[in-house]
């Protein structure tokens, strides 16, 4: 069922590569807290707690777009903010990306 | 074409004229000038959703941030021939400071106070005003390991996303 470039496919894949990409940036990065996953099915959509990160300024949260790459197992595209902690559940979320309520927190895996 | 396509190719160019100003000598704060520009375009590019008809909000700090969210990007370690995930985190990271400084010489950072490689300022400390083309920019200094493998990575991200 998996496509790339953004078509459907399936809300469970897309969790499989959101928790994928979680995982990677929580290795990448410790000071990453917490980790909100915004279901959506044609993309990845991520906002990571970093407590090493400044407020943006502008009250906003600001994702970098990634396309699909299937080769790193990651068909679907993908959009990842990281946050100051004073953002958490505060900053305004992107057009489209849905409320702080529609998050999901995906835990930390080992 | 997109939104994150224009910047990315703006992007390229400005890092191009870059290169063609370092070949010609010319005065290094022109060099910096269009550094600082291709880096704010290569980040907002990434802040621009493939599918997207609105251009990127305008934000600070979009180059170092977008650095900060690469280093844990499988795809993009791939892209740059990291076979590990440490060595690529401790690459990225050892960029971060220098980064966060080419960020703020923009004007919008650096006002008329503190050195930028556009416009004149008033030193703080002598009260005198100086003029980028005069200034040496030490701390961006174009022959050190630090400078040399930022513009790899810039080259290198540049390439990949093209």
């Amino acid at each position: 069922m998996t496509q790339t470039n953004g078509n459907h496919v399936g809300l469970a894949e897309i969790e499989r590569q959101a928790r994928l990409l979680a995982k990677e940036n929580r290795q990448a990065e410790p000071a990453i807290t917490k980790v909100y996953w915004f279901p959506d099915e044609h993309e990845v959509r991520l906002v990571e707690v970093d407590t090493t990160m400044p407020p943006s300024g502008d009250g906003l949260v600001h994702p970098f777009f990634f396309r699909p790459s299937p080769q790193d197992d990651l068909p679907s595209p993908s959009g990842v903010a990281l946050i100051s902690p004073e953002e958490d559940r505060r900053a305004e979320l992107p057009e489209g990306w849905g409320s702080w309520e529609d998050a999901r927190e995906l835990e930390s895996e080992g | 074409m997109s939104w994150r396509s224009a910047f990315l190719l703006q992007a390229r160019s400005d890092f191009y004229a870059r290169g063609v100003l370092n070949r010609q000598r010319v005065e290094y704060c022109h060099q910096l000038h269009y550094l600082q520009m291709a880096s704010e375009k290569l980040a907002k590019g990434f802040l621009t959703a493939e599918s997207s008809s609105q251009p990127p909000l305008l934000t600070h700090a979009a180059f170092v941030r977008c650095l900060q969210v690469m280093k844990g990007r499988p795809d993009v370690r791939r892209l740059l021939n990291f076979s590990s995930g440490r060595a690529f985190v401790e690459y990225v990271e050892s960029l971060l400071p220098l980064a966060e400084q080419v960020q703020r010489l923009a004007p919008s950072y650096a006002g008329l106070r503190g050195p930028n490689p556009e416009y004149p300022w008033q030193s703080t400390a002598q009260g005198s005003v100086v003029a980028p083309a005069e200034f040496d920019f030490r701390q961006f200094e174009a022959r050190s390991p630090q400078m040399n493998k930022l513009l790899r990575l810039m080259s290198d991200l540049l390439r990949v996303v093209s």
